[in-house]
This record gives C-alpha cells, structure tokens and sequence, in this order.
C-alpha cells in the first residue's frame, strides 16, 4: 500500500525544519564568530594594513574569548536559573532584586565574619545560596498558593528584593576585596578566570539536574502539557514551587560571580541581568511557552549575546546601534526557532 | 432615586450661590489682583520640609539626601520629619507627588526638588507658587525658567557645569601620559546631560594635545558593571594603544578599573563626582583625579533656602540674581590632597552651618 501520509521527499531531505530549529542559534554563535574578524579585516584592508583573517583578528582570540566568558559567567548563571522556570512554561523576573539581596547579605555576612575565605566568611557563600533558595520559594509560594502569574508574582518579588537590598545597604556600597575570593577575577587557569570555570561547574549541575534527576523531567512534562501531567498524578504546584526555588539558588550564584567580577556588591549589582538572561534563553532557542529547551540552549544563548556586546565594541558600532541590533536578534532569534504553523494563536 | 433628586438640588443651590458670588466677588477679585499671589501668605512658622528625587540606590543622590537629613537634623528634628517624594526617574510621577504634597500640607512646604527632566521644572514650580509654597530646585530646569520670575515663592536653583572640572581631569590625564597616544572615554547615559557636558570637557582639553587620539567614546550607563564590560572590548579593540581612560563618572571608573586589573594592565585613569571609594582610590594612586560636587552640602542647603525663605528668615526677591541661580562647589581631588580632603570632608562629614546659604556656591549661572 502506498504511503499515503508523507510526500517522500519530504522526509528524505537532508535537513528537515526541525533539526535546523535546534541547531539555529549554534549556527548563528558560529556566523558571529567569523562575522565580526571579517568587519576587522574590512577595516584594516581600507586602510591598508597587512591583516591575514582570522589569524590577525583581535576579536578572534584566546584573551578576547577569556573576556567574553567573564562577561558570560554571572549571566549564564542567571540564565540557567530562569531557563527551569521558562521551560515549566512560567516565567520568573524577579532575578535583578535577588541578585542585588544575595550579593549584599553575602558580602554583609562575609565581612562580618572575617572577610576572608580562609575564616568563618566563607559561610556567606552558603547563607547567599539559601537567601536566593528563600526568595524563590517565596516568590512560588506567591504564584502557585495565591494563583498570581507567574509574571506578575516574580516581577513584583523582583521589586520587593530590590527594595530590601536598599533598605540593607542605605544606598551604600560594600567592598569585598579579600585576595582569595577576588581570585574568581585575578588567578587564571589556562587563560581563562576562575569564574568562568565555577559557571562551567555549575552548568553541570543544572545539566545534572533538568536530564537526570525526576525534577528535571517533571519541568518537562509540566511544561510540555501541564493538564497532562497533573492528570497522570503529577504534584504540579509542588514542581513549580521547588522550580522558583531552584531558580533562586542559581540567581544566587550568578549574584556571587557578579560580586567576585567587580568586588563590589550593592543595590545596583543586579541590574540589568532581567534583559540579559531573559534575552539569552529565548535567543538560545528554549520555547517561551514552555517544554522545549534546556541549559546547553542557554549557554548558546548567553554566549551569542555576549559575544554581540563585545564584537560591537571592538568593531567600534555606536551605542545605539549596540541597543537596536540586540532587540532585532531577539526578534529574528524568536521567529527562527519558531514554528509558526503548529501555533495558531498568539497571546 | 432620591439620590437624583438630592443632586439636582444641591446643582440649584450652587448655581444660585455662584450666581450670587460671582456678582458679589467681581470687585473683589480685582483688588486681590493687585496685591498678587505671592501675598495671599506671610511666613510659615512650621512648613514640611520635603526632598523629590529619583531613588537612594545612586551613591550620588543618597549623599544629596543624607545633607537634606542633616538640616532637618539641624533644626533639632527627627531624621523622619524630612519627607521623601521619590520619582523613579518619572517626571509624572514627580509631579503628582508634589501636587499630592501641596494639598495635604495645604501650601504649607518648603521643598528641595530635582524635578528629574528640565520641561518638569515649571508645572512644578507653578504648582507651588499658586498653593502658596516655597520650592528651590537642583540641577534640573529650562533656561527660560527664573526665579525672581516667582516673587519668593521659586526660591532658588543650583546647577553645575560639569565642562569646566571634565576638561581640567582631562588635562591631569593627558599631562600623565605625557602628551602623546590614545585614550578613551566611557560615558553615562548618553542622553544625560552631564554625561555630554563631561565628554565634551574632554574634547576641549585634547584640542591642546594634537599628539593624543581619543580612540573611541562609549556609553557605559553609570554601571559599573556594564563599564567593565565595555573596557574589556576596548581592551580587545585597542590593546595596548590605550594609554589613559576618562571616566564620566566614579561608578564607572570602578568598572574600568577592574577589566585592567583582569588583564593585568596599569594605566592612569580619571573619573568625577569625588566618592568615598573613588577618594581612597585616588589616595592609593590608582584613579589620577576625581572631582568633588559636595552633594551633601548641595542637598542640605537646597532644602535649607525652601525652608528659611518660608519661614520668612529671609525675603528672596531682595536677593541679587546671583544668590537665586547659582553654580554649586566643585573641588578637586588629585594624590596629593586626597588624604587631608577626605580627613575634611569625609571621615567627618563638616557641620555646616546651613543659614550661610551662599558660602560655598561658584557664582552665578551663565547661559550660552
């Protein structure tokens, strides 16, 4: 009987829409690498200079990529953290306040009890970690207990902690300068920070956790139809809740490399990390409404912004042509790994 | 639907009472005329004393209202008895809050305010001449806007121009690195006008340098976060053709500062705003210069002239223009005066003595 179901050369294609949705932004982190060496070798090659591709490109090298990963460590931290939840198909935008709580109570806390690692201090390290814990569970226990978007709730908890960072610091700055910890920026394995190999650890564990753990699986299957799986027994409100909570702690984490990056924690440590971490999941190629995705999307992700940032500045882009090109990835980045035909409805 | 009814009513009375009224007050809203709205009021004797401004979480703006604290603190009150408007950078909202305050205290308030954008600056100021309050404003306000155009109710208004102090850091700057290379510049939000006031310095100084380069200018936002960031693709752009950074402000400065102790590179830099951090950097010779504005004195003192002009301790409109719009105090803090400058006005915060309303100040604003 002839297949009446496909048109054969349909599925003989040698890159089917789906496979080039998942490796798209991949693909785009590649053009951009060679992208913005061939901008360079533009400018050298008007001017004259002997500039050889590639090999003579400033961008294009070991010190610049240790650059970009210290921009990227923070970042893809938060990232991660947010991606659990945008996976569940929520979404959490309290990172910017929880970020600036858990950097001031870690570097309040660190101080306070010796400022340096090699005393008590290095306590403040796990305290931050459970201040962020305690923030997103609070910030799930608002969403799923009081039935508030997860939005609106995680917004508002993001307006809260900025508030209390405020409201502990007085506007002021606190300084960590301890050598030890300030050695995440300073001490280099193989040309890159410290930091960046503490972000590439704690990408692992994330990794661990959404493939290996049930958790990690039950984001899925809440995100992917949460009818589905409350129907087949699944406790969703507690999945979501441990989500938030989970969040929180990589929030923090990002909030301690934020710290160790420019040794200097305060209410505006967190700023700017909402954009940042939300744009890099959705350019990364995890679906906003839910169970499609994961933490290697978000490193690609991360990475593609990052490297945009940076390329801009070393090709000498103006800012606001910085700002408008970031916004019209985001965009183009959606539509790509997008497909619009399965989705009748936008809201 | 007796509420219909009663409405109609009390619609008839009004009507005859505006009738009445007017037919009454018409000569007597003349003569009030003459007098002007200034007169309605004499002095307070107790106005609430209120600070409108952005938000405390800016190192900058909590120093202008830790000085509006300590003149409260002056006239023997509790911290508290200062009230806080804060706008969050919207200039509705400043507004509102203001028009708020005016009919709660009744026009009795004596108010410091920056009223976040220049345009702002009149609906406020025209809100509070009509209650009857006194307002002196910072930094924020059209070149058409004068006091002496209120009588005594705009009390006053400082400002800065940051183009004169830019290019002196500037010049420290380029002396360091002995007249030749390059250099660049982060900026704040480049829509700011002091970010374009201290770019502009700089460019000023380097027409006497023809042998430096200003490689690239960029937004860094304040943030010194994003200032780290932006250093580490000039960094990437440049190398080492970059001998000195201009800074438009101290947070910024920070962040460059530690994108060069990344790649383990030692190179003047100058920043502004002369904070604490940013003074003991200077002391440890690590930032070149900074430039103090005293927003603590700023702060108190505009809150002190809303005040005392209320209370009428002194009349505004005998005041020359000189003492109604004027520059604020800049100073500069280069290694060898960093020590006895933070000795004097940051390890303890002078007490100053906040009816010397003008002492301080850098003479009268000057418009291009």
């Amino acid at each position: 009987m002839a297949d009446v179901t496909a048109d054969p050369a349909q599925s003989k294609r040698l890159f089917p829409r789906e496979r080039i949705i998942q490796w798209a932004p991949l693909l785009v982190l590649f053009v951009l690498l060679l992208l913005f060496p061939f901008f360079e070798w533009l400018e050298d090659f008007r001017e004259a200079k002997d500039h050889i591709y590639l090999l003579d490109s400033r961008f294009f090298s070991i010190r610049n990529a240790a650059r970009i990963a210290m921009s990227s460590a923070p970042a893809l931290m938060v990232a991660v953290g947010v991606t659990f939840i945008i996976i569940m198909g929520s979404i959490d935008l309290s990172m910017e306040g929880t970020v600036s709580v858990c950097a001031v109570i870690f570097a309040f806390a660190f101080i306070a009890w010796g400022g340096t690692i090699l005393s008590w201090a290095w306590l403040a390290i796990p305290v931050a970690m459970l201040v962020g814990a305690a923030m997103g569970f609070v910030n799930g226990i608002v969403h799923v207990k009081l039935k508030i978007p997860s939005f609106m709730a995680s917004l508002a908890m993001g307006f809260v902690g900025t508030g209390l960072a405020l409201l502990l610091t007085g506007g002021d700055r606190i300084r960590v300068e301890d050598p030890i910890f300030r050695s995440l920026l300073t001490e280099r394995w193989f040309n890159f920070p410290v930091m960046c190999y503490v972000a590439l650890a704690f990408l692992l564990i994330a990794w661990f956790i959404q493939s290996r753990t049930t958790l990690g699986r039950n984001f899925y299957a809440v995100g992917g139809g949460e009818e589905l799986a409350h129907a087949s027994g699944l406790n969703v409100e507690r999945v979501r809740i441990m989500g938030f909570t989970l969040a929180g702690v990589f929030f923090a984490v990002g909030a301690l490399l934020a710290v160790g990056r420019i040794g200097i924690a305060e209410t505006a440590t967190g700023n700017n990390f909402m954009f940042v971490s939300i744009t890099a999941v959705v350019v990364g190629g995890t679906a906003l409404w839910g169970g499609i995705g994961g933490v290697w999307n978000t490193l690609v992700g991360v990475l593609i912004v990052n490297v945009i940032n940076n390329g801009m500045v070393v090709i000498g882009l103006p800012g606001w042509v910085q700002d408008g090109t970031l916004g019209l990835l985001v965009i183009a980045a959606v539509v790509m790994s997008t497909d619009r035909q399965s989705v009748s409805f936008v809201k | 639907m007796s509420f219909i009814k009663k409405f109609i009513e009390q619609e008839k009375v009004n009507r005859r009472d505006l009738l009445l009224a007017s037919a009454y007050g018409l000569g007597g809203v003349a003569a009030t005329g003459l007098l002007g709205t200034g007169m309605a009021r004499a002095a307070i004797a107790d106005p609430t004393v209120a600070w409108s401004y952005r938000n405390r979480t800016n190192p900058y703006w909590n120093e202008i209202v830790g000085g509006g604290e300590a003149f409260v603190e002056s006239l023997g009150k509790p911290k508290d008895f200062l009230t806080h408007l804060i706008n969050e950078g919207s200039s509705e909202k400043s507004l509102a809050d203001v028009k708020a305050l005016l009919s709660k205290t009744n026009g009795d308030l004596a108010l410091a305010i920056d009223t976040n954008d220049a345009p702002n600056a009149r609906p406020v100021v025209e809100a509070c001449a009509a209650a009857g309050a006194y307002v002196s404003t910072l930094w924020n306000k059209t070149d058409d806007l004068h006091p002496w155009d209120f009588g005594d109710n705009y009390v006053s208004h400082m400002s800065w121009s940051d183009e004169g102090p830019a290019e002196q850091t500037a010049r420290i700057l380029l002396e360091a690195i002995g007249g030749k290379g390059g250099v660049v510049h982060l900026g704040g939000i480049a829509s700011n006008n002091p970010a374009i006031e201290r770019l502009n310095g700089l460019k000023n100084a380097l027409k006497n340098y023809p042998d430096v380069e200003l490689l690239d200018a960029q937004p860094a936002d304040w943030d010194t976060q994003k200032a780290a960031q932006v250093m580490a693709g000039f960094i990437t752009r440049y190398g080492d053709e970059i001998k000195g950074v201009h800074c438009a402000n101290d947070t910024i400065g920070y962040g460059v500062l530690e994108a060069l102790r990344a790649e383990g590179m030692d190179i003047p830099i100058v920043t502004y705003d002369g904070n604490p951090q940013a003074v003991e950097l200077v002391a440890q010779e690590r930032i070149l210069a900074t430039v103090f504005t005293n927003p603590h004195w700023g702060g108190g003192i505009t809150a002190a002239l809303a005040y005392h002009a209320a209370t009428g301790a002194f009349k505004p409109s005998d005041e020359p223009h000189a003492h109604r719009e004027f520059y604020g105090p800049t100073i500069f803090v280069t290694p060898q005066d960093a020590k006895e400058f933070k000795a004097n006005y940051l390890d303890n915060v002078p007490t100053y003595d906040w009816s010397d309303h003008w002492g301080p100040s850098n003479g009268q604003i000057k418009y291009q």
